[in-house]
Formats: structure tokens, sequence, C-alpha cells
């Protein structure tokens, strides 16, 4: 009874406000309704959340959502601040492409996004492509990662409203969690859609769990998780504005800032812990779309990126007490990409982008000689999709270079990379839509500026890491049978041969430096089952799930870990999510697995058991306002994802909305 | 019909998951041996990775017990452990990240007291340890050196000295301390004299090639200390202290990583690495400190040890030499070659086995 006054469907609002920004660029294309359409015609494997869904699970951010996608390692440092980054299929988390509404982020000094920085205030979609996005028409960028994690901003409505529409909301919840997130979005005439988003969110960290001084079988404590707050203020503003009707141009302005308390893994008997990491981010893209006729289509884009981080340790055994790094990086960015539609199921695309990185130390008390990196990048991509009924058949072949210069030391040598990728999905059968589908791709991942110029640890004769990917799977889409709204099942083998990888070995007993001396055989299945069943008219069901094997063995010759599990890659993984949703109110339950994996060697020491996080949450729906109440690890679980970084047991997020 | 059914595989699915995760296998503990005549090894763990541990090694019986302090103590060591020493029955171990001295009885390995070496929260991370007089003196990260009391165990006296001290060792009622600098930007490159007597500091230090950081002493009153320059044009560099004029002889000829010392000899190791990453130069030098001379260039054979050699420790009562084996990532190898660099036996000890001490059955 209180739940029928207080819960309602935020699913419905979101409906209204998210336009399906995943099919934008499908122009030409075999006309997809449905994103279910969409997955199983994708002859590289494809996963979307989005609209709705994402609403039903468990997530504070983008990489929980992430969790549950087949195939996908996120590393979580733990905690609300603790960085989130994502791998897929055994492959490193620099494989991993992460685009904001098909531009490619980076960072260059390290090589990985955080995700956790993206809230999902104003996010419409995550999609995750293995190898790469099935839309040929891309920046070459697009091409240049093992797989893509695509985030779609929520975009213009093109609807006839002058209204200001948008949505207020807070969050808050366990660890002093306070987030409060405006979205404001206006049509100026019918040409000018402007879009507002801010949100600010501050959090101790706080939360007890129980360490371990060893095995399980050993002296335990219950301590509490210190040193994890953070504040941060995002904000982001979008302007898209229709010349004409099949011309258009956009553009995003996003800021990010934090301060943050790097919550360290934990040190037996000594709980100091005082690294300190601030951000600011500022994003711009530009981006200018042109449908020139049915035959013919280019767009542009544009990118500046500046990201400012600063990194503090205060101990008595640094010189003065203070450990003090802080950096500049910047990137300017340039694409242009044309489509071709010459005969019916034939389209052919070429892009080019070219980039520039640098990195610039501020003041720092670590480097002697700082390199003052400087990268210029260049992409070509020539790609040729042949698509009817029964048959899609692509491939692409992406030449990149990289040129780089150092004021101190010696710069990385120039290199110049061609990348092939092929890829097929052919319809069995046809009255049913099961399809097989296969791609091989070769990828690289370049050393990043830590890599190549870190004091000491940096070694500049790095070669690019080098990956195989195939992939063999069939999809089958069910949309005939009674009650079910729809049956999607993929399954997925895989095979990856990563060479060259990056891997830090020893120099002496201080010193490490990186070397490409790995080689990783990864072998793997993921499956994907997605349906809807609906039991009366305003009730519905809605089922994800999904599993993971992964092999991932060193086979590095003459190594002491040949034949071993690399780190960090659990051979089982999987997730599921049921909801059940009736007129204005929601609830459902979530799962999330991981299995046995070890933080190094195998051995007992360094085993980390495998977890199951059960959570619920309930959403009602009352007028404009909604509210959507939490609960996360139901069972109090006491887990890492990361060895010594205690994850939180039971905790809850309260999330109340309402309409404008 | 077909919710149920959709229902039964679901739950089907969980079940699956259920079992998977009870297939781990269950940690087996450990027994805590009989400790008689036999070797200590400390091993130091990764860096942030909690896997500090001993293994003991019974010479009666040549039979080797990994993770003695664990199973003696039902916890583990703790996080970086960087030095051990005996004195009078008990062991001492300095704990790096963890920050505290391990008091330990010898023959039972249990822990007799953990000292945290803090000054309020903040660590001041302890790095070697020497004792005379009733007393053990450990250096501090931080730029100090303690002065600890083996009964009470109280932390006496504290002074602070140049910047990351490392090794330690005492001569005529002096401890002198190699301040490396490590941490900083510039290494630092002096030897500290303390007077035991008052626990102060006699300056002006001693001026070496920058970053000392093995430091031991013979018998005949001179100090030995291997600075490790600063990795790109001032290489490893061998030098030897006259405690009594301080005069600083450097001793080009012999190339040094690390050292042991007993008696008369200096049992030295080397080796480096090529533009490649590979291991080159490995050397393992005698060098007779009472004539102060290379007495033997090999004494073992350059590839007696596949990967690097972590630490050297001699054996009083039968001269043995005792070399650790690492290769950074993975679980260790002790290895004893006697006097005349024949090897006797290898055991396998936990990762970066960092020291050996020796207990005789009295």
């Amino acid at each position: 009874m209180l739940f029928n006054v207080l819960i309602f469907s935020l699913s419905v609002f979101s409906e209204e406000l998210k336009t399906d920004s995943l099919h934008r660029k499908n122009l030409g294309e075999v006309i997809v309704n449905g994103q279910q359409l969409q997955i199983s015609r994708a002859s590289m494997p494809l996963q979307i959340i989005s609209g709705s869904e994402l609403d039903k699970l468990n997530a504070s951010n983008v990489s929980d959502i992430a969790k549950y996608f087949s195939g996908v390692t996120v590393k979580d440092y733990g905690g609300i601040g603790g960085m989130k980054t994502v791998s897929l299929r055994g492959m490193g988390a620099q494989y991993t492409g992460v685009s904001y509404d098909g531009m490619i982020m980076s960072d260059i000094q390290s090589g990985q996004i955080d995700l956790g920085r993206f809230s999902l205030g104003s996010i419409s979609g995550i999609e995750l492509s293995n190898g790469q996005p099935n839309d040929i028409f891309q920046t070459a960028r697009a091409f240049s990662s093992g797989g893509l994690l695509n985030l779609s901003s929520i975009l213009p409505d093109n609807n006839e409203n002058q209204n200001i529409t948008g949505k207020i909301s807070f969050i808050t919840g366990s660890f002093g969690l306070i987030n409060p997130n405006l979205f404001l979005g206006k049509n100026f005439g019918r040409k000018l859609y402007m879009n507002i988003s801010t949100d600010a969110l501050t959090a101790n960290g706080k939360y007890k769990f129980t360490q371990y001084y060893g095995s399980k079988d050993n002296i335990s404590e219950v301590l509490t998780r210190t040193n994890c707050d953070i504040q941060s203020i995002r904000t982001e503003m979008n302007i898209h504005y229709n010349l004409h009707d099949k011309e258009n141009i956009s553009l995003k302005i996003n800021y990010f800032g934090s301060e943050r308390g790097l919550p360290d893994g934990i040190t037996f008997y000594n709980s100091y812990n005082t690294e300190r990491l601030w951000d600011r981010n500022l994003l711009s893209q530009i981006h200018y779309e042109n449908k020139v006729s049915q035959k013919f289509q280019y767009q542009l884009f544009g990118k500046y990126n500046s990201a400012y981080n600063k990194y503090n340790d205060t101990d008595p055994k640094y010189t003065n007490g203070l450990l003090n790094e802080e950096y500049i990086q910047k990137e300017y960015y340039l694409s242009s990409c044309f489509l071709l539609h010459p005969l019916e199921p034939l389209f052919l695309s070429a892009s080019a982008d070219w980039w520039y990185n640098d990195l610039n130390i501020v003041s720092n008390s670590t480097f002697e000689n700082f390199a003052y990196p400087t990268r210029n990048t260049g992409l070509i991509n020539f790609a040729s999709k042949y698509v009817n009924d029964k048959l899609t058949l692509s491939g692409n072949l992406l030449y990149t270079l990289t040129r780089e210069r150092v004021q101190s030391g010696m710069a990385s040598p120039d290199r110049d990379k061609l990348s092939p990728t092929l890829s097929l999905s052919y319809k069995l059968l046809d009255d049913k839509d099961l399809r097989i589908r296969a791609f091989y791709k070769n990828i690289y991942r370049l050393p990043t500026f830590n890599d190549l110029y870190y004091q000491d640890l940096g070694n500049h004769n790095l070669r690019p890491e080098d990956a195989n990917q195939f992939n063999v799977g069939f999809t089958y889409l069910e949309t005939g049978i009674p009650f079910l709204s729809n049956f999607l099942v993929s399954v997925d083998g895989y095979y990856n041969r990563v060479k060259d990888k990056i891997i830090a070995v020893p120099k002496d007993l201080f010193h490490w430096t990186m070397t490409n001396k790995g080689i990783v055989d990864i072998i793997g299945v993921d499956i994907n089952i997605k349906t809807g069943i609906h039991l009366a008219k305003s009730e519905h069901i809605n089922i994800l799930g999904n599993y993971s094997y992964n092999k991932s063995t060193d086979i590095t010759p003459l190594s002491a870990n040949y034949g071993e599990q690399i780190p960090y890659t659990p051979f089982y993984s999987g997730s599921g999510s049921i909801s059940y949703q009736h007129k204005s109110w929601e609830a459902g339950y979530n799962i999330l697995y991981s299995g046995l994996r070890w933080s190094g060697q195998n051995i007992t020491a360094n085993k980390i058991d495998a977890y199951m996080i059960h959570s619920v949450f309930v959403t009602g729906i009352y007028k404009q306002y909604s509210l959507k109440a939490e609960l996360i690890n139901l069972l109090n679980t006491q887990y890492e994802v990361v060895k010594f970084y205690p994850m939180p047991g039971l905790n809850f997020r309260i999330t109340l909305s309402m309409k404008i | 019909m077909k919710t149920n059914k959709i229902f039964s595989y679901f739950s089907l699915t969980l079940l699956a998951v259920s079992i998977l995760t009870s297939c781990d296998p269950k940690d087996t503990t450990v027994e805590v041996p009989t400790i008689s005549t036999g070797a200590y090894v400390l091993n130091q763990g990764s860096y942030k990775a909690n896997n500090a541990s001993m293994t003991y090694y019974n010479l009666t019986t040549s039979t080797s017990t990994q993770d003695v302090f664990t199973a003696a103590n039902n916890r583990g060591l703790g996080d970086t452990g960087q030095d051990i020493i005996k004195y009078g029955s008990k062991l001492y171990i300095a704990v790096y990240k963890s920050s505290l001295v391990e008091v330990v009885d010898a023959k039972t390995s249990i822990s007799l007291k953990s000292i945290p070496m803090v000054t309020g929260t903040t660590p001041s991370s302890p790095r070697s340890l020497a004792a005379a007089n009733g007393k053990v003196y450990v250096t501090l990260y931080d730029g100090h050196v303690a002065q600890i009391d083996t009964t009470t165990y109280a932390i006496e006296k504290t002074i602070a000295i140049g910047s990351n001290p490392e090794g330690c060792a005492i001569v005529n009622n002096k401890l002198y301390v190699a301040n490396s600098g490590g941490m900083a930007l510039k290494s630092d490159s002096t030897i500290s004299v303390i007077n035991l007597s008052t626990f102060t500091e006699e300056l002006p230090r001693i001026k070496v090639v920058i970053n000392p950081v093995v430091l031991k002493a013979d018998s005949y009153g001179d100090i030995y200390v291997i600075s490790i320059g600063n990795y790109y044009n001032i290489p490893y560099t061998f030098q030897r202290i006259n405690t009594s004029t301080k005069v600083v002889t450097a001793i080009p000829e012999v190339k040094a990583y690390n050292m042991a010392i007993d008696g008369d000899n200096a049992y030295i190791y080397y080796y480096n690495y090529d533009a490649n990453y590979n291991i080159i130069d490995k050397t393992y030098t005698i060098y007779d400190v009472k004539n102060e001379k290379i007495l033997k260039s090999n004494f073992i054979a350059t590839d007696a040890l596949a990967n690097v050699p972590y630490s050297i420790d001699v054996n009083p009562a039968t001269k043995d030499i005792y070399i650790g084996e690492t290769d950074y990532t993975n679980t260790g190898k002790m290895y004893c070659f006697g006097s005349d660099g024949t090897l006797k036996f290898t055991f396998p000890t936990g990762s970066n086995p960092v020291k050996t001490i020796f207990i005789t059955n009295k």
C-alpha cells in the first residue's frame, strides 16, 4: 500500500526524454526498429543497456552498468571515489576504447579512462562492442581499440514542445553520499536545441570491512575504510542546431573537477593513508553532419581536451614530507568521415583522423629530467559493408602512424601499423532469426606516456602491444513466443592472442621498467540472454543474464608463470537482472558473480575469493515525482575485486527525482 | 507455463553459479616446526602485498617449512619484511610498510611484542637493525634512528639523522648508518656516526658516493659501504671507511650489489642489465677484508642462479654461503653453497628472500 503511493516507473519519464541516440547514425543501413534487432544482426558482438534498462540495475555510475555486460572485467578499487576501469576478454584495460557520443576519450598518460566519473544522470545508453562498432560510418579512431564502450548522452527530442523540460534529482545513501543532479533541455524554435546538466557529489566514502591478517583462517579485525572521501562537480552543455533537414551541427562542453582521497590498499597493522588526487578535466567536442543524399553523407569531428591532475602523498620519508606530482595533458583532435552507398546492399566508408597529445609537468618532487613528450597520431580507415536480409559482410583496413618528440632523453621511434578487420553475420534459417557470426580483428595498444617516459620506469623503445582477436558465435531472436515480448540469446566463443604485452620487469631492487615481454593466449565464451514477459497489459517482467568463461594463459617463454592464469581475470563470471513492472511501480533483483582469480603468481596467498553480490531496488512514480530505493550487497558479503582493496558491504541509495 | 520455465532456468543458473563458488579449494594450515639447528629466511614479499613471511630450514632433517610466523601467530608478518637480526634468544624483524618491529622468540617463532614504529599515526618506516648492550637500534626511513630496550621493548630515544637511512652496523660502540636519500630528488651521500653511550650523532657525517645503501662492518675497525649511485652516470660503488681515521677508499676493482662479511671474508655479488633488460655481469666475489684484496673472482659459477640473487648470508658455524634468488614476482629459492663454491642444497622460500639468519641448538 505504501509503495502504491510512492512508487511509479521512472522509465516512463526516461523514455520520453531519451531519444534512441544509438541509432542516429544508421542512415541507409537496414532500418532496425529496436535494439534487439540491432544486437541480433551484429556481426561483431554488441551489448546494449539503454533507456529504462539503466534504471533496472543497481548502478551509481557507468562502471556499475558495465558489470552487467558479458566478457567484461571491471577493476574496481572500491568505494565511491575509487578508480574503475573496464577490460574486455582478458585484454588489458588500455584495449577498451571509451567513446562519448561517438568521440573517443583519451588519457595519454595512463591510457585508462576512469569510468567512475561519468554520472548516469545525463547518459541515455551504454553499448559495448567487441572488436569495434558495427556501424562503419565512424571516426577512424573508433576502429582503433580492441573493443568499444560507447556512452550516449541525452540528445534532442526534436519535438514541438518549446518549454523547458528536464529533471532534478537528489541522490543520497551510505558513505555520506549527497549527489544532487539537474538536467534541463529546451527547444528554441525548430532548429535549435540546448541542454545543460550538472551534478555535484560529496561523500566521506567510509565503510566498515573485515580484514583478515592472512587467510580467512587467521586473525581478523573489523576496520573502517578511510581516506576515501570525494567531492566532485560535473557540468555539461550540449547545443544541437539543424542547419537544414539533412545538416546539423552539435557542440558539447563538459567539465569535471574533483578532489578525492585515494584509498590505498590495506597494509597490515598500519592504516596510515594520505594519498590524494585532484582532477580538472575540460572536454569540448564539435560535430557536423551532412546527409547530402541517399548515396553520400559525411561528418566532421573536432575535440579539445585538457586534463589536469595532481597527486599528493604526505609521509616524512619524502623530502619535506611531501610527494607531489602535477600534470597537464592536452589533446587536439580532428576527424572526417565519408559514407558512400553506391548500390543497395553496399556501403563504403573512409575516415581520416589526426590528433596531437602533449604531457607537461606542472610541479613535482619526483622527476629529475621530465621528457615533456608530444605525440602526433594519424589514422586512416577504409571500410566496406555488404548488407542484405541474410548476410552482412564487412571489412576494414586501418592505418596508424605515430610521431613523438621529447625535450629530454630519447623519443619513441616512429610507429606505423596496418590493422585489418573482417566480419560476417549470416541468417541460417528463412523463418527463424538465427544467425551465425564471426570476426577477425588485428589491433594494437599504443604505449602510454607513463609506459614510455615515466622516470626510471619508462622505456622509450616500447613497441605497441599487438592483439589478434577471433570470434565465432550465434544469435537467436524470437519475437513470436506468446507472453514473451522478445527472446534474444547470443553465444560467442573467442580466441585472442596478445603479443609484445607491455609488462613491468624489475631492473633492480628499487627500479622496474616497462618491456614488451609478455604473450597471453585467451580463450573464452560469452553468453547473453535478454527477454521480457508480458503478464498483463501493464505488467511486465524483464530478464537479463550473462555468463562468461575466460582462460587467459601466460605463455611468455621462460616465464616462471608460464601456463598460469593472468592476474585479475576470473575463469567464470556472470550477472543477472530480473525486474517486475506494474503500472507505476517497479521492483527488481540484480546479481553479480565473479569467480576465483589471482592477484599474481597462481599460489594460495595470491588467491582472491569468488563473490556473489545480490542487490534489490524498488521504484515508484507519482505525478512528476519518482523515488527509487536500492539495497546493494544484501548479504553484506565481504569481498575484494582488487587484492587488499575491500569493497563495501550492505549499503543503500535513495534517488528522489522530479520531472520538470 | 512459459513463465515458470524461464524462472526455473534462472534458478538453475543461480545454482550453477553457487556450485562454481564452492569449488575453491580450502587453504591448508602449516604446522609450526620445532626449531633447533637451522636457518630462518626472512622473505621480504612485495611492496603493498602484505606477504612478508618467514621460511624455516631444519639443517638436521633437511626440510623447509614456509610461513612459520603465520603458523605460530595465526596472522601474517605484514608488508615488506626489511631486516631480521637475532639478539640473545629473540629475533627482531623490521617490517617496513607495516611500520613495526616484530620481536619473536627464536625457538618458537611466537611473537613476543609488535612494536609500532610511528609518530602519532604517521609511520616512521623501519629499515635496518643492529644490536648492542641490551639495545636494538633501528634505522627509520623518515630520517631517524631509534633505540629500543630489549627487556621493556620501549622506544627509549629517537634521533634525527640523514634522509632515508638504510643499512647500519656497530663498530667500537658507534653505530654507522648509510643515509641513502633514496626517496629524495637528489640522493644523500653520507654516513651518520652515532655514539651509543650518549645516543647522539657525531658530526660531521662521513661523505661517500651518493646513495649508500648496504653497510657492513669487519672485525678490523673498517666499514664497507655499497653506494648504488644515481642509475645514470654514477654506478654502484664499493668503498671502505676506516672508522678511526674516517678516510673513505673506493675499491673500483670490486663490483658490488650486496654483501655479507664473515670473519676475514666479504662475500659479494653483483649483476646489471643491458639495454634489453637482460641480466649481465653477474659476478660473485670474495674480498679479503684483512689483506684488503680480492681473494676469489667467481667463487660460484655465474649461471649457478637462473634469476637474480636477492640476499647473501654466511652460516658462521659451517661457513656455508646462502644466496636467496628472486624474480621479484614469484616465490623465491634459497641456494646453499659450501665454502668451496659447490652447491650443497636448495630449498623454496617466500617471495624476495631478503636475509637468512642461523640458529644453533644449545
